[in-house]
């Protein structure tokens, strides 16, 4: 049995030795709640401050600026229904996106509709990129919050996150940015870019499932999702998980260390992957290519393949990887990403995402190379008799 | 003996996280196969019912810990569009043309022994395993579809419609033993299945309201489900009904008291939106037609006699093939049979040995056996 290969650090990465190490003191010795008041407690609080400062670091922010959330589902919610939620009042009631954004800004924004606000969805180019003429359709003086994806999380598609921002401020209203894929891929700086709202996640950087911030800049008002005690400043109540902050933290600055070399190594490894994969299948779907691409992601369809299927031949072969959006129950529909690209439905239901990390190298690269070419012969082969 | 899947063989199974799927993977894994576990996701999450037997997410859940606890793979796989045209729009087309749809056996014919196969082929898997009740062995040195072994849960009914050359890639694992000894080996192996409840109903229809369904798919002023005739046979009109897709061949609930003996649904006529009653003398057929014929034997000639079930669990009745003409057949019955059923199939067996089937066209009544009125005279439609 050759070794397996998990090219599926889009969906999430192992928890790295660095993070588990800084963690560790949290579930035993220094177990505190950071609300206390004795030596356990600000031991925690410490802790926590700490965390909070470093991370903000990592993005341009002030701690202050610094929420910690459970992950990127819940900031894309707190961003989206927080800003509607306070600027309501003012007669800004309109949520702006994308159609190609996570289901979480996109059940958010249809939230906004169905509690009498406005969704707005902005056109996105062939490439998955903002459509300019649309997007300045879309803002005006009753828009509370528009949101655009930094790095797209099924194409890698890097949006113009610096000049939209620029737009939305201009307009007035909240601009807040889905930056899950994005940190560590592209430079965030909070103190240069005039985005309100940021979210990040920390399963997929090397710490653990169920942490996350969301970056709140100064003075942006914000109505919590949950109500209880005065935990950071009455934004997030309950008790702090001072181990994960603690961890996501850690992943944040090897992160920001790290970003030169393993983004120049992850692009030199995605370039590898595609020209293999152009060589061996000619006809090979590569989609988004001809916009800025983070390095971690290439999304591309076999024509005359079925990705469910292609999904399990290479599983079983020792291969992951994913394709659109998982449903609950773990099967496969197309992608309302490549969807809104205009990608058509036959070459939609073919998308495999392949998404590079820490466990990737060229050797597993070129595996996955080959083994893609054999599976697409074989599969067009047998379709061509099937049908 | 039949060949069957060998040690290392790649096997495909459906498994719905039932107890009889579960245990299908579960004696493949011990013959050494190399299973492949897959649960079919046919209609939408949306309508999810916790609890259902099959079809939901914690049936899907219960398939994968099965697979886990076996350690074999196992995937949830999309075919959602293809058994919403095969199956689910087909049975809402046969209610609202007044006939009584078995959606299984569309399911079996087209999604699992069809679309799954072609799943199968990408996996290089050969064979293609299922929970049915159900055998196959060799007749005439062919592949041949049996009875299963337990008369009370043979399912050799609804698996008339596959492809032949189908037979010689399925496998059917549970179908020589009874249920019992299906939970027995399911404890034996430890699965979590072995105690759960067993599905009655329709996948897509689980609290066994089939116009619910209907409703959604027609909108509930469809002429299928409004106000209707109920009509005697002599034409006369004794009341109304709440549409005529609520009534099947046979049906006795739902219709008003009052008569000299009891009253059964006798036949529906979808064009006047009537629903006719009758005793139960007029349920009595004696010749059918059917059509969609499939074979999983060779043809047998006109005059042939076998033995013909036209319901889910009723006693096969022996018969004679009165006309054949391509795709539909007409059988003259050597005794009475009750409630012939457009839309249900007509399964013919060689005893054990099921020699194909068809859709239910209409059911011939009379005492008189219609073999001798229909002879040499073909209706054609």
């Amino acid at each position: 049995m050759t070794t397996p290969v998990y090219l599926d650090h889009a969906a999430t990465t192992p928890v790295r030795d660095e993070v588990m190490a800084a963690m560790l003191p949290y579930f035993g010795p220094r177990f505190g709640n950071p609300s206390s008041v004795h030596r356990w407690g600000r031991e925690a609080r410490v802790a926590l401050d700490e965390a909070r400062e470093k991370l903000a670091g990592c993005l341009g922010a002030h701690p202050d600026e610094v929420c910690f959330t459970s992950g990127g589902t819940e900031g894309d919610n707190f961003a989206i229904l927080g800003a509607f939620r306070t600027l309501r009042a003012r007669g800004r009631i309109a949520a702006v996106t994308t159609p190609s954004e996570h289901k979480a800004i996109l059940a958010a924004v249809h939230e906004v509709a169905r509690e009498g606000g406005e969704e707005r969805m902005v056109g996105v180019t062939s490439n998955g990129l903002v459509d300019d003429a649309s997007f300045t359709r879309c803002l005006d003086e009753r828009v509370a919050v528009a949101s655009v994806m930094w790095v797209n999380n099924e194409t890698g598609v890097i949006q113009d996150v610096p000049r939209l921002a620029a737009q939305v401020k201009t307009a007035g209203a909240l601009f807040h940015t889905d930056a899950v894929q994005a940190f560590g891929k592209v430079p965030i700086d909070a103190r240069a870019v005039p985005f309100d709202l940021l979210t990040i996640s920390g399963h997929k950087i090397g710490a653990p499932k169920g942490i996350g911030a969301l970056f709140i800049r100064r003075g942006t008002p914000l109505e919590p999702l949950m109500h209880g005690g005065s935990q950071d400043r009455g934004r997030r109540p309950g008790t702090e998980n001072v181990a994960f902050a603690v961890g996501l933290a850690t992943a944040a600055e090897l992160l920001i260390a790290e970003h030169e070399m393993e983004g120049a190594r992850l692009t030199r490894l995605r370039d590898s992957l595609e020209a293999a994969l152009r060589e061996r299948i000619s006809d090979v779907v590569i989609h988004g290519a001809g916009a800025p691409r983070a390095p971690h992601i290439v999304n591309m369809s076999i024509p005359g393949t079925d990705a469910e299927s292609m999904l399990m031949a290479l599983d079983l072969r020792g291969v992951a990887c994913s394709a659109g959006s998982a449903c609950q129950s773990g099967s496969v529909s197309a992608s309302h990403v490549l969807t809104a690209m205009g990608v058509p439905a036959p070459i939609a239901n073919a998308a495999l995402r392949l998404s590079l990390g820490c466990l990737s190298d060229e050797a597993c690269v070129m595996r996955v190379a080959d083994l893609l070419g054999t599976l697409s012969a074989k599969a067009r082969g047998s379709f061509a008799t099937a049908f | 003996m039949l060949s069957g899947p060998k040690a290392g063989d790649r096997v495909l199974v459906a498994m719905s996280g039932g107890v009889d799927s579960s245990v299908a993977a579960a004696l493949l894994v011990e013959q050494g196969c190399d299973v492949v576990g897959v649960t079919m996701k046919l209609h939408d999450d949306g309508v999810d019912v916790p609890d259902r037997p099959c079809c939901s997410l914690d049936s899907t859940s219960d398939a994968r810990r099965v697979c886990e606890r076996l350690g074999v793979p196992h995937y949830v796989l999309n075919l959602a569009d293809r058994f919403g045209q095969d199956v689910l729009d087909d049975f809402v087309r046969e209610y609202a043309r007044g006939r009584t749809p078995i959606p299984c056996v569309r399911c079996n014919t087209f999604t699992k022994f069809r679309d799954l196969l072609v799943k199968a082929d990408a996996i290089d898997a050969h064979w293609i395993a299922t929970g049915h009740y159900a055998r196959t062995g060799v007749v005439n040195g062919s592949r041949a579809l049996l009875r299963g072994l337990d008369p009370n849960k043979d399912q050799s009914y609804f698996l008339w419609g596959i492809e032949r050359p189908v037979l010689d890639r399925m496998v059917l694992p549970v179908g020589h033993q009874t249920k019992p000894e299906t939970r027995e080996i399911a404890r034996r192996f430890g699965l979590r299945t072995a105690e759960k409840i067993e599905s009655q109903d329709i996948c897509f229809v689980p609290d066994g309201n089939h116009a619910r369904v209907l409703e959604e798919h027609l909108g509930a002023n469809a002429p299928a489900l409004t106000r209707g005739p109920l009509r005697l046979e002599s034409g006369e009109t004794v009341g109304e009904h709440e549409g005529f897709a609520r009534y099947t061949i046979g049906q006795r609930r739902g219709l008003p008291g009052g008569f000299a003996e009891p009253m059964f649904v006798v036949d529906i006529l979808p064009s006047e939106r009537a629903v006719v009653i009758g005793p139960r003398e007029a349920l009595l057929g004696r010749g059918l037609e059917a059509r969609e014929l499939n074979w999983l034997s060779d043809t047998p000639a006109v005059g042939a006699r076998v033995q013909v079930q036209v319901r889910h669990r009723a006693k096969p009745v022996p018969a004679t093939v009165v006309r054949l003409d391509g795709d539909e057949i007409e059988l003259a019955l050597e005794e009475g049979v009750n409630a012939i059923t457009p839309g249900q199939s007509l399964v013919l067996f060689d005893n054990e040995h099921v020699l194909g089937g068809g859709v239910i066209e209409r059911g011939m009544r009379g005492s008189e056996p219609a073999v001798s009125r229909r002879v040499g005279l073909p209706i054609l439609a």
